[in-house]
């Protein structure tokens, strides 16, 4: 029973299977940094199974860093959508395989000014990806 | 306190009363106290050799209580089934507590007011949705810069 205490939590979280769950814990708790995370809840209207996000302005280490995650997490995923810039990605919707009943979205936005502000959405929903996808194209 | 002072003094008895009740104890005669008395005197240690068959007859030769073995093995089966189930529980609990984690990080600080999270989650939703209309504003001048290109191509194709 320990033992399947033990081995299943880490197992019940889809996003640990994910490169992009080390940007949330190595740049999570830095000043400049805003990360949320919310289980379980409605978000203006929709229901998350999980909802996590960060924003960091002016950090191009960590920028390069999401990047290389993402590259990893891409694979076996259906890219929504991609804006280059210069050779970059600076925004990509990642459409992700199904965990169990989840359906599993990645979100990144780089926005090219002088704050360099980059957000990263993890998103688990027992709803279809296209419809949070839908949601969110409705709130622009 | 009395009686047991007496019950302790009766049970001490000298050599020449317990010959005298060991002899009544074979014909049969002796009473529940002098037995008492006797297997009392019995019991005790350095006595004359001839008393070693009374001893040995009525068991007190050098013989101690035996001792209740108590086996801890149960115990300590039940005291690891008891930590494994406590442990097993304290897991899950703690990852269902981890699950439910709503909760944000603004600057380091951690913020567990609902309303200051869930605006900051929006907030961030809006990052990303705003790109949106960056992407599609890359798509509308994608298809201006083709549809300049079509109207090059008229031109192009009257010249020859």
């Amino acid at each position: 029973m320990l033992l399947v205490g033990f081995v299943a939590v880490p197992g019940l979280k889809a996003q640990n299977d994910l490169q992009i769950s080390k940007v949330f814990d190595q740049y999570g708790e830095r000043k400049g940094v805003v990360m949320v995370e919310l289980t379980d809840e409605m978000l203006d209207g929709y229901d998350f199974s999980l909802f996590k996000s960060i924003t960091i302005k002016n950090n191009p280490t960590a920028a390069d860093f999401i990047r290389k995650c993402l590259q990893k997490d891409q694979v076996g995923a259906k890219k929504v959508k991609q804006v280059v810039a210069n050779g970059v990605p600076t925004s990509i919707y990642l459409q992700l395989p199904r965990k169990g009943q989840l359906y599993r979205l990645i979100l990144f936005n780089e926005v090219l000014n002088a704050e360099r502000k980059i957000t990263l959405i993890y998103i688990e929903s027992k709803n279809d990806s296209e419809d949070v996808l839908k949601l969110i194209l409705k709130k622009k | 306190m009395d009686n047991s002072m007496r019950i302790k003094i009766n049970n001490r008895i000298s050599n020449s009363e317990a010959d005298s009740l060991i002899e009544k104890y074979y014909e049969g005669l002796t009473t529940g106290d002098e037995e008492r008395q006797l297997k009392a005197f019995l019991s005790k240690r350095n006595l004359p050799d001839k008393y070693k068959p009374e001893q040995a007859i009525l068991g007190y030769f050098d013989r101690k209580a035996p001792k209740k073995h108590v086996s801890l093995l149960p115990y300590i089966r039940w005291a690891s089934v008891a930590a494994v189930v406590v442990l097993g529980l304290f897991s899950i609990q703690r990852f269902t507590a981890d699950n439910k984690a709503n909760y944000a990080f603004i600057d380091g600080h951690k913020v567990s007011n609902m309303h200051t999270i869930k605006s900051q989650a929006l907030a961030s939703l809006m990052d990303v949705s705003s790109s949106t209309n960056e992407v599609e504003e890359g798509f509308k001048s994608l298809n201006e810069n083709e549809s300049i290109e079509q109207q090059l191509d008229v031109f192009s194709s009257t010249e020859k």
